[in-house]
């Protein structure tokens, strides 16, 4: 053992964080002990209390400390369309472009028969009952384009379909700005396939 | 013993995340049989794998490595892909959840790989049922539990017509004078239906899966297949399934 063991056990706590290995994690921990004591006290106690509090929106499933997330309880969003994602980043990722002003569900996960994740680790349970409290017009199925995420989708499409809701798969296809010569044949086959009138 | 295997024709089975941008892959290659693989960094941003190692996809792959786990080095994608939707996507993963549990590693069956890529095709062609039916029989074959659909096991005589069959996994097929509606007797007229694959009428085709569900689930040791349960669910969702 180079460092004492609080050290040690500083630095082997630092790596339970994605993209930190031990060298990071030694960075970090001599970093927070020789030249910011006080934000990392800061940083340790806004993280316990993070953890204890946040907990999932009772509508959408998504981290929030409150009953119900900012989002669900933001009354001047479109009532009429529901977005359906796997993971809370897939939440920010469509509310950064802007250009989606309906609710959310997060499924904090996909479908996965040979991972021996069914649709009740996805909370369907609760994705009924919002369709029956408050039913949308329309349902966006926004899931990963994999092989899980479209067989979750199909999943869902059957079940919301027998409630008389519309129900749409977000696009998949070549990206903006991108050269057809470099697109993977599979997104171009796709885009072809799929390809929309003008 | 280090291995380097140049531009194989597979599929890939299942992946899964592993640590924080690579991933572990369940190969199916034609001549080296079901391979474990991990890509590294295939889910970063910068990723040459990108949106390539999908489950359905022909693929030639390049690996290397001397233990279990083989480090994916090369993935090109290899004439079309099979473009699953709906039902044909919860079939294919049927289909990639039985070679899972019922290949041996590094047991090459070209036959098999041969049949899987015909499969797609018929799944992709909306033919789920013949299509699962007849690869469940090839499975079989390839394996070395081939049915044996046209001789009675206790007296070799040849299955007719009009008499009834009782199927024991173990014995095959014996004849039986009781045709009460039991799960394991077989009218003769369906097993040659099977036997000569011609699987047209609905009444061979039920009895066809019947036949070959009891066969399969005595491989897996009758343990249930996680893609049935989804099946399953689809049909009455969110009921427990017993």
């Amino acid at each position: 053992m180079i460092f004492s063991p609080l050290i040690d056990q500083l630095i082997m706590a630092l790596r339970c964080l994605p993209g930190v290995g031990p060298k990071s994690a030694q960075r970090m921990a001599f970093h927070i002990l020789e030249r910011e004591r006080s934000s990392g006290l800061n940083l340790a106690k806004i993280l316990e209390t993070a953890i204890m509090q946040v907990k999932h929106c009772q509508r959408c499933r998504t981290l929030s400390e409150t009953t119900l997330c900012n989002l669900c309880a933001n009354l001047n969003r479109d009532q009429s369309l529901l977005c359906i994602v796997e993971t809370p980043a897939d939440v920010i990722a469509i509310e950064q472009t802007g250009s989606y002003r309906g609710y959310y569900f997060v499924l904090l996960g996909r479908l996965s028969p040979l991972d021996g994740i069914g649709p009740e680790e996805l909370g369907l349970d609760q994705l009924l009952k919002n369709l029956t409290e408050h039913p949308p017009q329309e349902v966006i199925l926004a899931t990963n384009p994999t092989v899980e995420g479209e067989a979750t989708a199909h999943y869902l499409a059957e079940i919301i379909k027998q409630r008389n809701i519309n129900t749409s798969r977000i696009a998949h296809g070549v990206p903006l700005g991108g050269e057809l010569e470099f697109v993977d044949g599979n997104t171009l086959a796709r885009a072809l396939t799929e390809r929309s009138e003008v | 013993m280090h291995q380097t295997i140049l531009l194989q024709p597979s599929y890939i089975l299942h992946t899964r995340p592993y640590r924080d941008t690579s991933l572990l892959l369940e190969i199916f290659s034609r001549d080296h049989g079901r391979i474990n693989a991990v890509a590294r960094s295939a889910r970063g941003p910068k990723s040459r794998f990108k949106g390539m190692l999908q489950q359905f996809v022909p693929l030639v792959l390049s690996w290397q490595g001397r233990t279990e786990l083989m480090n994916l080095t090369v993935a090109e994608s290899y004439g079309i892909s099979h473009y699953l939707t709906g039902e044909a996507l919860l079939c294919g993963i049927y289909l990639n959840e039985l070679l899972m549990r019922l290949l041996h590693r590094h047991d090459a069956h070209p036959g098999l790989f041969a049949a899987y890529q015909q499969a797609l095709i018929g799944l992709q062609q909306q033919q789920q049922q013949i299509t699962l039916r007849l690869f469940e029989k090839r499975l079989l074959i390839e394996l070395g539990y081939a049915l044996q659909l046209d001789k009675d096991a206790s007296t070799g005589m040849d299955i007719m017509l009009e008499q009834y069959y009782y199927f024991d996994p173990i014995q095959g097929l014996i004849s039986c004078a009781n045709h009460a509606s039991k799960k394991n007797i077989f009218r003769g007229e369906s097993l040659l239906a099977l036997h000569y694959e011609e699987l047209t009428d609905r009444e061979h085709l039920r009895d066809a899966k019947r036949l070959l569900r009891l066969a399969v689930m005595s491989l897996l040791d009758n343990k249930p297949l996680k893609s049935r349960e989804l099946f399953l669910y689809q049909l009455f969702p969110l009921k427990k399934q017993e």
